[in-house]
């Protein structure tokens, strides 16, 4: 069984957000709904001034905060570590909005529940991508195995050596960052 | 990347169920430890109790979404039990009609107050536990909320404790007064129970702040928001000096002037505390701050 | 506790409302919901080319049930490799738009519409430009458009009418680029082939925002490949974020620094001499005359340290001929100021010293495919009438270089005002709201006769017209064969309905059929769509249906690194250039300042930069609810102001600022950022909408085009819109 990641090189991204329309699109998402963010931070003087965008969504945590906290277990991991909301017996407490420590839950106002990104599941399993990763025109993010050595997101951690974000929170992410 | 997903629904429903259970212990100390003269006290605090718990409940129900469009799915909410609020649910769940039953019992309302009128012991014994786990919860439940790192400390509980009771006293004390203007006299007695409670809870939100500004970097900053931020007017004005400061010192002159203070003063010490505990909560969720992640 | 919409929830609760099934769903296996929420309703693809901007990406588009739903990019196209922008994306949502023109519209009073037929609307029309014709003659008519795609059509519609008044936006936008290519290359958008290049430089050119997705594609594989890019900017663009360096360039200045890498390059005897003994033409003329244009010289006008400059000359020396300096578009290279050709012909030149032409990882000449026409016989072409425009386009006397067809946009305002144009038609363009100072463009266009747009919503410029004839949107109408996709190789695609119009609108090619049938050019456009495009397609060997089936198809042809061939009229890279001379320019690339400086010593005093977002196009975007939320959450109309001068002026970041000349007052919140020069604030463009029209985007943010005054550059007669000087203060309120 996969266990499906995402490698994400800042050094890359120009903020374009492309990937979150592409995201709302493939959800069906209202215009004020997102599950992916690009903050930037400005650091330095020049020359030496620069400027990341970090592109951010839910981690898909192994050890999953908002799933811990979730009364009624609509919070879940699937079979290949993609954490998912069951929007059946979701009832919008927002506990787990609370919870994460990323803050990247949203309230889905027309089905009011707590939705996030789902690593596109329904594309993953008929063998595609998610949206936001094949739309991206610098190529910034990477998907795919984590247990497979030999896929390209398991050698690019290995060489890049990135890191998810904030790490010391002991959630263990599945999203990995190069940022330098 | 929504900051604060809680509001002013929460915050109520954290309020009213911590004085709902605080002023159910008030009712059963009142009924346990003292003479006939608290009786009013006792029943005042035994006939609020429930009620404020429920309001609060309510409060908690609307701030669903689905759950509250489609009220059926309200029965998956103690599907998992390492969530608080499962925990919650069962603790509310059992405690409310607890607290009914106990103001029942307790007033002799009906047929129903006759019957439990049999069981007020028990009903003192438990309802008392599960009044702890009320009062407790709510902080409880925002503690292990290790998504806001202000808030992830053991002494919420603790805090929200302390203020449950003194804010369940200050409300049976209202109701007491409400009921029979006359025992307020009488009511003096307990404006010893505010001057321990209040200063308990002074203490532990001092503790909180304390040891808030060197926990991390998140907590500290939570805790600057408070004491010298943007939230620091409500912070010192309504929480420290309206709700804690000045009844204080109210409770005392009255436990020591016993029954001369005016009654305006009396009841007003009452609603500052009340005051005090609804802004402590409104600021402690306003003022939580998630970790720095970029 | 918001209201909750229906449509979806029914959608995905759909079976499990009622109490015993929601019961039963508790306790089923958590993984079927997501089975469960595969659609039930019937997808559909079509291949189309998406309208968001002028690249035209090739994308597949989903509908669910009949409504649209996602885009995909189509991965053979050229110029997109199957990406989709946000824009691509966000615009499929603008078919349901709520401001679209719904029928044929005629104006009855100031922002007042009144519903009529089309018949009626052409029979007006033909009445009221028969007038027009009888009085002032048919030169007095103009077209402006975006000239692509259906420009064919279009332009055959205006020289039926008789007139060669065929304006786009180049005025405002990329015409120095073009003709300074043009002169030095004799091709007007040379490409580069960035994935295998070792070492790309960037005057002034955001691709991280002017969107190019195919050469951003190219750039992240080349940056894995370890390519380097360095981008000059006067302010941290999109794209610096993405190069290994940013040089912090003095804007106006970037003639300067091209003219000292020349320098270098020439004398430190870094140049490629094969290539520009072969290939050149005025190489020892040039040497000389950059001689001067040291890179000390340079470093007082760039506010560049002369290392800097140096060690960019050798870094691109050492790189080339696998280097290039990118071709540009409308930052610096484009109509920004008064020296932009002057850069753009160094550029050119540069290159050429590199040797960097027809090289692997240099520029390179796209292939160009060759598309039938209608048979003449049948279907007679009007003929073009001589002469140059009326705004002074092609008039040897006044702009030479300025073809006919693009012309000066913001020429037409006092062209109307001096009675010279009195009927126009508008057709993808908004003259008012994308050209300088808005209050002549309005008094202007007030001054015609007659103003027809082919527009789908009322923007500033169709809410001013005495017709709208609304053109069906881009996912509801065929248009013409298309070969902008070609990049690297021949293609050939087309744009097709995805689904059916939803109000009384039509494909620009039936608006144009029937519209000429009551002017009395109908002899020229007796054929349907489906005729012209089996014409254009027959040299290619491809039939209509299968590309109608595929979206894009690759003819081959591609191209390979060899020989470049210079279409100039010496057949040579021109340092020199013979048609300049012969008109009486400045034959060789050279120094000219700029048009006007801020005053050094008022703490007040900014040069006014613009450029573009990544997510929005001109003025139309904004106007959509999914683009425009994302400049709100991320607060993207803030003005840049670096941050000594913000503290001389005790502005703080967030904090609002007046800006103000002689053309117009605005007020923005700034931002303060150590990203941008300190001689100018940054604006960035696409917002300002004034039309009411446009609800979603009305009123929000201000238009670099509120400060600049009309100006016309003396060579080409463009608009210069860096240009700007402007007073900035704290608001205070």
């Amino acid at each position: 069984m996969p266990r499906y990641g995402m490698a994400i090189d800042t050094t890359k991204c120009i903020g374009c957000h492309s990937c979150r329309v592409a995201c709302q699109n493939q959800n069906g998402l209202d215009y004020k709904e997102t599950f992916n963010w690009i903050k930037n931070r400005e650091r330095g003087v020049y020359p030496s001034f620069d400027k990341e965008y970090i592109p951010l969504q839910c981690n898909h945590c192994e050890n999953a905060p908002c799933q811990r906290v979730c009364p009624t277990g609509a919070t879940f991991t699937s079979k290949e570590g993609v954490v998912l909301v069951n929007p059946n017996t979701c009832v919008g407490c927002k506990y787990c909005m609370e919870a994460c420590p990323y803050k990247m839950r949203v309230v889905d106002h027309q089905l009011g529940i707590v939705e996030k990104c789902r690593f596109c599941i329904e594309l993953v399993r008929a063998g595609g991508t998610p949206a936001c990763v094949s739309t991206c025109p610098t190529q910034v993010r990477i998907f795919g195995d984590l247990n497979d050595p030999n896929s390209e997101i398991s050698k690019f951690i290995a060489q890049t050596g990135a890191l998810p974000l904030r790490p010391d929170l002991g959630t263990s992410p599945k999203i990995f960052y190069k940022r330098s | 990347m929504q900051e604060s997903a809680w509001g002013w629904l929460i915050i109520t429903y954290l309020f009213l169920a911590g004085a709902g259970s605080g002023a159910f212990l008030a009712a059963v100390a009142c009924d346990l430890l003292a003479p006939d003269w608290s009786k009013a006290l006792a029943k005042a605090g035994s006939l609020v109790s429930g009620p404020l718990v429920a309001i609060g409940t309510l409060c908690l129900v609307l701030d669903l979404e689905a759950g509250l469009w489609e009220p059926w799915r309200q029965i998956y909410l103690a599907n998992n039990l390492s969530s608080m609020i499962a925990w919650g649910v069962i603790v509310l769940s059992i405690f409310i009609p607890i607290a009914l039953l106990y103001a029942a019992a307790l007033n002799e309302i009906g047929f129903i107050g006759k019957f439990a009128n049999k069981y007020v012991r028990p009903l003192e014994i438990v309802g008392s536990l599960f009044a702890l786990g009320t009062a407790t919860y709510t902080g409880v439940l925002i503690a292990v909320v290790n998504g806001v790192p202000f808030w992830n400390t053991p002494l919420m509980p603790v805090l929200f404790l302390a203020s449950a009771i003194s804010t369940g006293l200050a409300a049976a004390m209202i109701v007491a007064a409400i009921i029979d203007v006359a025992t307020i006299k009488t009511l003096s007695n307990f404006a010893l129970g505010h001057v321990i409670f209040l200063s308990v809870e002074a203490l532990v939100l001092m503790l909180l702040v304390f040891m808030s500004l060197t926990r991390s970097t998140e907590a500290a900053y939570s805790a600057n928001l408070l004491i010298s931020g943007l939230l620091s007017p409500y912070f010192w004005g309504l929480v420290v000096i309206l709700g804690i400061v000045v009844p204080f010192f109210l409770s005392v002159i009255e436990y020591l002037e016993y029954g001369e203070m005016p009654k305006a003063l009396v009841v007003g010490a009452d609603i500052l505390v009340l005051i005090g505990g609804m802004s402590l909560r409104a600021l402690i969720v306003f003022s939580g701050t998630p970790p720095q992640i970029i | 506790m918001k209201k909750p919409g229906m449509s979806r929830r029914k959608f995905l609760i759909g079976s499990a409302v009622g109490g015993a099934s929601v019961v039963a769903s508790s306790y089923m296996n958590f993984e079927a919901w997501a089975a469960s929420e595969k659609p039930v309703e019937d997808v559909k693809v079509t291949p189309t080319l998406c309208d968001g901007c002028g690249n035209w990406c090739a994308i597949n588009v989903y509908t669910k049930g009949g409504r649209i739903w996602k885009a995909e990019g189509i991965p053979i196209a050229g110029i997109n490799h199957g990406r989709v922008c946000a824009k691509g994306h966000a615009l499929l949502h603008e078919v349901y738009n709520k401001d679209r023109v719904k029928s044929p519209l005629k104006r009855v009073g100031p922002n007042k519409f009144e519903p009529i037929s089309w018949e009626q609307a052409y029979k007006e029309i033909g009445e009221r430009l028969q007038t027009i014709r009888e009085k002032y003659g048919p030169e007095s008519f103009f077209l402006v458009q975006y000239p692509e795609g259906n420009a064919g059509l279009t332009n055959r519609f205006i020289n039926a009418l008789g007139s060669q008044n065929s304006f786009s936006h180049a005025s405002t936008c990329f015409l120095p680029r073009n003709i300074g290519w043009w002169i030095t290359t004799g091709n007007a958008k040379p490409e580069q082939d960035i994935e295998h290049t070792r070492f790309g430089l960037f005057i002034g050119r955001n691709l991280g925002a002017g969107l190019q997705l195919r050469q951003l594609s190219d750039m992240s594989k080349a940056k894995d490949r370890g390519a380097k890019f360095v981008v000059v900017d006067p302010r941290f663009s999109e794209i610096a974020a993405f190069a290994h360096q940013w040089i912090r360039i003095r804007p106006g200045a970037d003639l300067a620094l091209m003219l000292a890498l020349a320098n270098v390059i020439i004398t430190e005897n870094l140049y490629q001499k094969d290539f520009v003994e072969k290939y050149t033409e005025g190489f020892d003329e040039w040497a000389e005359k950059v001689k001067e244009y040291t890179p000390e010289w340079a470093e007082q006008r760039t506010d560049v340290q002369k290392d800097v400059i140096r060690k960019l000359a050798h870094d691109l020396a050492e790189a080339a001929p696998r280097a290039f300096v990118h071709r540009g578009y409308h930052g610096a290279m484009g109509t920004q100021y008064k020296n932009s050709f002057q850069l753009v012909r160094t550029i050119g030149c540069v290159n050429g010293l590199l040797g960097t032409f027809n090289q692997r990882g240099g520029m390179f000449f796209a292939p160009k495919v060759q598309l039938g026409k209608l048979d003449p016989q049948k279907h007679p072409a009007p003929t073009v009438p001589e002469g140059p425009m009326v705004d002074g386009s092609g008039d040897p006397e006044r702009y030479p270089l300025t073809p006919v067809g693009l012309g000066l946009t913001h020429a037409i305002p006092e062209l109307a005002i001096q009675g010279k144009l009195k009927a126009g038609f508008v057709y993808h363009n908004n003259p008012l709201r994308t050209c300088p100072n808005p209050a002549r463009v309005i008094e202007g266009y007030r001054k015609l006769d007659l103003l027809v747009s082919f527009d789908y919503v009322l923007s500033e410029t169709a809410t001013l017209s005495h017709y709208i004839l609304p053109e069906s949107y881009y996912l509801e109408r065929d248009d013409v064969v298309h070969t902008h996709l070609s990049y690297q190789s021949k293609q050939v695609s087309i744009r097709q309905a995805v689904v059916k119009p939803l109000y009384d609108t039509k494909p620009m090619v039936v608006i144009l059929n029937e519209l000429s049938q009551h002017l009395g050019i109908g002899e020229y456009f007796n054929w349907t769509l489906e005729e012209y495009n089996q014409a254009a397609l027959a040299p290619l060997g491809v039939t209509l249906d299968r590309l109608k089936k595929e979206g894009v198809i690759d003819l081959g042809g591609k191209w390979e690194p060899g020989e470049p061939h210079f279409s100039t009229a010496s057949g040579k890279l021109e340092f020199v250039s013979s048609i300049l001379k012969d008109n009486n320019m400045p034959a060789m690339p050279d120094w000219e300042e700029v048009l006007v400086h801020p005053d050094p010593k008022d703490p007040h005093s900014f040069r006014l930069v613009h450029g573009k977002q990544a997510h929005l196009t001109h003025t139309r975007s904004i106007n959509q609810k999914y683009l425009k939320e994302i400049s709100q959450l991320n607060d993207m109309t803030k003005v840049w102001i670096h941050p000594a001068r913000a503290i001389a002026l005790g502005i703080k970041d967030g904090e609002c600022m007046t800006i103000s000349n002689a053309v117009g007052k605005g007020r923005a919140r700034a931002m303060v950022t150590e990203g941008i020069h300190k001689d100018c604030v940054f604006l960035p463009s696409g917002y300002g909408v004034f039309s009411r029209n446009l609800r979603t985007a009305f009123g929000y943010g201000i238009s670099y085009n509120d400060f600049l005054p009309t100006y016309f550059e003396p060579m080409l007669g463009h608009c210069m819109s860096n240009e700007i000087i402007v007073r900035v203060e704290k608001t205070v309120t």
